[in-house]
């Protein structure tokens, strides 16, 4: 360890660090130590060429960029000395000499490092009166991604992250001084699984994802912490909200899952929450042989009504159980709770699997696959023989992954049971068998916590309202328990943890 | 003062009329690699780095470096080669004197190389050639295989058993990739663009291996002050800035060419003894010392001896020795535009204040000119160089940004003129 003393303030940083380096190790880099810059980037080697971040350090002659100097024991450094104030209004000017200053048709207004440091660090007038330098303003880099070459300011956090994070080294600049641009190399597009991680790190509005582009001012968003649930990763998100409806998800920071990425496909999930296929409303079987619509309290009447009916004829051990790993921890400690209540103890999760890469994707394509067998939900296989050899006679679902092609490919084995309660968020081939269908909500609608793959468990809150009348899962199988008459608290292990 | 009067001694380009000079042959008839076999056979790198500090050789790129202490930066070989570099990429406008030294003595050159080579424990020297010097390349080419051939290089060299291989590596034309590290990146097929420091080329150069890179006049003084020893070469020059140098004196002067003289010989006479003065009976305005990145000096100033110590006093600096010069038919403003076009053009385009400061400097220097500047324009353009300089990865911006402070501290009165009338006074010498 070293010591450093930045504008006034000591801190013991590890050695072998540049500055910025270090202090984004303490934590301290943009929150109580703020120093702009553009081409740095935790994940990423360094740069050293926007050189926003220039320093003042006491015996160096010259400024020091903070992103490439090492610390040194008893190095004293001042952040906000008019020496480096003036390096940075010159930087910025610079910056701008070239930049269209399109802001009010930009998506990156609001969000943008070019206006935030332009306004803490520039100057308000414009010394320039020669025309911009033009160049093309819409080049498709990819199937996800969206240049504006005007907009770049060549920090090449892009080429960098394509060359060290998805190794597949699809950018470059080409050119030279200031005609530099981005370019991707003649017949290979940016296509990799991690592509519009781009559009995250690029510090101003040059790199859009085709998704968002367009089609939402940043400043109406709200950003609430949330957990991609596309596999057992867990990667922590900001779950971008507007008028009840989810624009976008962009990675959020966290070192021990995820660092600062998000691939492609997690990254879309996001679109089930507001998926036309959503589950909105409760139904139950009529006499008909029909699912007709219902209130929530007739639907879980009705639910309650069967398994109560299934205890009675056959004893407990006929009502079974088929979790999701996409549950949350809650949820799941309800379902098991309501059985341990009614003295069954047949349940499973099916979990659904998929392809993995070596950065973030896992085989797992559900967020609490871990959870689901922490919770005591193993595999379906005995659950399955069970149902088929009639020893299940009312079964709790909770979504739908049971009638993928991995299990049983078909709702038709569980056509011969007495009741199945179904409770889900987006419609399927189940409702076909179901007897009840209760909606449930999405995790960015509930909250509540995840287990991931390592064992982290992760908790968020409620990003959203869902756009129609439902409740958590959890507290549905809570309604059951009231209606059943039995206790969900009543779990000798879980009291053994509290106590 | 440590300025004696120099005797004139032209070592380097001594047998340059001598065509055979540039065969093995004809330079081994002169003594050649004699020099370089008694030191690689009796002495220790340790030995040689030594010799050459007390030399006090400067670097002949432009920086002025000393020659000694950056080799005494190389560690010993450890897990893998060391390696040397010379840097042939002479890109500097107004500099054409390494070319003389490549097509006329390439021997010299490898001679030059061996040494260095030794001392610093390399394995092999990159020689990296301008790409516009197809003729240089092609001698050095045919050099090389007749050393290689005659066991000048190779697994033993002259006997002595050292082993050293030279490859000879073109350039595509940058002027970026005569930086030390541009050029390491370019040597290593990447596009040139300089490397951020630490770490330092002798810590982490060509390939990752600790590298050190020379210009090809620095090597070329190296055998013969190993032949004649320090004492001789320190009796030219000046105390701090010993021996002979190339000065490639173009622009306005009735003999342009290539000279040989000792550091500290005065500019003045560089240009009116040497090169015969300013043709056609014209006044002379002002002159470049070293390479267009230098600061100019008017005519006033010219009475400067040519070493770094003393065109520091005047704002100036040596650079590469090429002396560019302007006589009263020259307008600044649009040295000015020329100059800032060619940094403009050539900026590798990593540091903002490189890419965006030489295209706006190259702008405002446009818009003087055509008389649509302002006074304020002229306060901007000094600005904007104050905030190039000094703050970027390389010295590009600073070699960019020195010769607008040099056109501003000594001509301003000529950017005032053109800003009033809103023209140029001069007729129109070329397109712009």
């Amino acid at each position: 360890m070293v010591h450093i003393r930045v504008d006034g303030t000591a801190y013991e940083v590890r050695e072998g660090l540049t500055l910025l380096q270090a202090l984004d190790d303490l934590g301290v880099l943009m929150k109580g130590v703020d120093i702009p810059h553009y081409c740095w980037h935790p994940k990423l080697s360094i740069d050293g060429s926007c050189r926003m971040c220039q320093v003042e350090v006491e015996g160096m002659p010259k400024l020091q960029i903070a992103c490439g100097t090492p610390v040194r024991d008893g190095m004293i450094i001042h952040t906000r000395s008019e020496r480096a104030l003036a390096a940075r209004e010159g930087v910025m000017e610079l910056l701008l000499v070239n930049h269209p200053l399109d802001c009010p048709i930009c998506d990156q207004a609001g969000e943008c490092k070019l206006q935030d440091y332009a306004f803490e660090y520039g100057q308000a007038h414009s010394r320039t009166r020669e025309p911009r330098r033009a160049l093309k303003k819409r080049v498709e880099l990819g199937s996800t991604i969206i240049l504006d070459q005007e907009r770049c300011i060549l920090c090449r956090r892009c080429v960098r992250f394509c060359r060290e994070v998805s190794a597949t080294n699809e950018l470059a600049v080409t050119q030279r001084g200031d005609r530099s641009t981005i370019e991707t190399f003649p017949g290979k597009p940016l296509e990799n699984d991690y592509s519009m991680n781009v559009a995250d790190l690029c510090p101003v509005g040059a790199l859009t994802t085709r998704d968002f582009r367009f089609k939402t001012r940043v400043w109406s968003l709200e950003e609430v912490p949330g957990i991609c649930t596309g596999c057992s990763r867990g990667c922590n998100v900001h779950v971008g909200v507007v008028d009840h409806e989810v624009r976008r998800y962009t990675p959020r920071r966290n070192d021990e899952v995820n660092g600062t990425w998000l691939c492609d496909q997690g990254r879309m999930t996001y679109r089930e929450i507001g998926a036309p296929d959503r589950i909105t409303e409760p139904a139950v079987r009529g006499n008909s042989g029909q699912l007709v619509g219902a209130t929530l309290d007739r639907a879980i009447g009705r639910a309650v009504e069967l398994i109560r009916e299934a205890v009675q004829k056959e004893g407990p051990g006929v009502v079974a159980a088929l979790a999701s790993a996409h549950a949350t921890n809650e949820d799941l400690a309800a379902l098991r709770g309501l059985l341990r209540a009614l003295g069954s103890e047949t349940h499973a999760a099916p979990v659904l699997t998929g392809s993995s890469d070596a950065l973030l994707v896992r085989p797992e394509k559900a967020a609490n696959a871990e959870g689901a067998r922490v919770a005591g939900f193993g595999e379906p296989g005995l659950l399955f023989d069970k149902i088929r050899g009639g020893g299940v006679r009312v079964l709790i679902v909770l979504g739908h992954d049971v009638i993928h092609e991995q299990f049983l490919g078909t709702p038709e084995p569980l056509a011969a049971l007495d009741g199945v309660i179904l409770l889900d968020t987006h419609r399927s081939r189940l409702e076909q068998v179901a007897d009840v269908v209760i909606p449930g909500r999405h995790l960015a609608e509930k909250g509540g916590s995840v287990t991931n793959h390592a064992g982290l468990v992760q908790a968020v809150p409620a990003a959203l309202e869902p756009t129609f009348e439902a409740i958590a899962e959890a507290q549905v199988l809570a309604r059951f328990a009231d209606a059943l008459d039995v206790s969900l608290t009543d779990e000798p292990e879980r009291k053994r943890e509290v106590d | 003062m440590g300025h004696r009067v120099p005797r004139v001694t032209q070592y380097l380009t001594e047998h340059f009329a001598d065509e055979g000079f540039a065969t093995l042959s004809g330079y081994r008839a002169r003594g050649g690699y004699e020099t370089a076999r008694r030191v690689l056979r009796d002495q220790s790198p340790g030995d040689v780095i030594r010799m050459l500090k007390k030399a006090g050789l400067q670097g002949r790129g432009g920086a002025g470096f000393d020659a000694g202490t950056k080799w005494s930066f190389m560690p010993e070989p450890h897990h893998g080669p060391n390696y040397l570099v010379c840097n042939a990429d002479e890109s500097e406008p107004g500099s054409f004197k390494d070319r003389l030294l490549m097509t006329r003595g390439p021997h010299q050159l490898l001679e030059g190389i061996l040494i260095p080579a030794f001392a610093t424990g390399a394995a092999m020297t990159f020689l990296y050639v301008r790409g516009e010097y197809a003729e240089p390349a092609r001698i050095l080419r045919r050099a090389i295989d007749e050393a290689t051939a005659e066991g000048m290089l190779g697994s033993n060299v002259l006997g002595t058993g050292f082993a050293h291989q030279v490859v000879l590596v073109r350039g595509a034309g940058a002027y970026i990739c005569g930086e030390e590290t541009g050029l390491l990146e370019s040597l290593e097929g990447k596009k040139g663009q300089p490397r951020r420091k630490p770490p330092y080329p002798a810590e982490c150069g060509a390939f990752g291996r600790p590298t050190t890179v020379n210009n090809v006049e620095t090597f070329c003084h190296v055998p013969h002050i190993f032949e004649r020893g320090v004492d001789w070469f320190r009796s030219m020059g000046t105390d701090q800035s010993p021996g002979t140098t190339l000065f490639g004196v173009s622009g306005h002067v009735e003999r342009p060419g290539v000279y040989e003289l000792p550091l500290g010989t005065r500019l003045d006479e560089i240009i009116f003894e040497h090169a015969g003065g300013v043709p056609g009976g014209r006044k002379l305005k002002a002159a470049i010392p070293g390479g267009v990145s230098m600061p100019l000096l008017p005519a006033g100033h010219l009475d400067v001896p040519m070493a770094g110590e003393f065109l520091r006093e005047r704002g100036s600096s040596l650079g590469t020795g090429g002396v560019i010069v302007m006589d009263e038919t020259t307008c600044m403003v649009r040295v000015g535009c020329v100059i800032s076009e060619f940094f403009r053009d050539e900026s590798c385009g990593q540091c903002t204040q490189c890419r965006e400061g030489t295209g706006f400097v190259h702008k405002l220097f446009l818009r003087i000119e055509r008389g649509a500047g302002t006074a304020a324009d002229i306060d901007v353009l000094e600005d904007v160089a104050g905030k190039m300089e000094g703050a970027t990865i390389c010295a590009f911006a600073d070699a960019a940004a020195w010769p607008v402070q040099g056109l501003l501290r000594h001509f301003r009165s000529e950017f005032i003129e053109h800003v009033h009338t809103g023209k140029c006074p001069l007729p129109d010498g070329f397109e712009l």
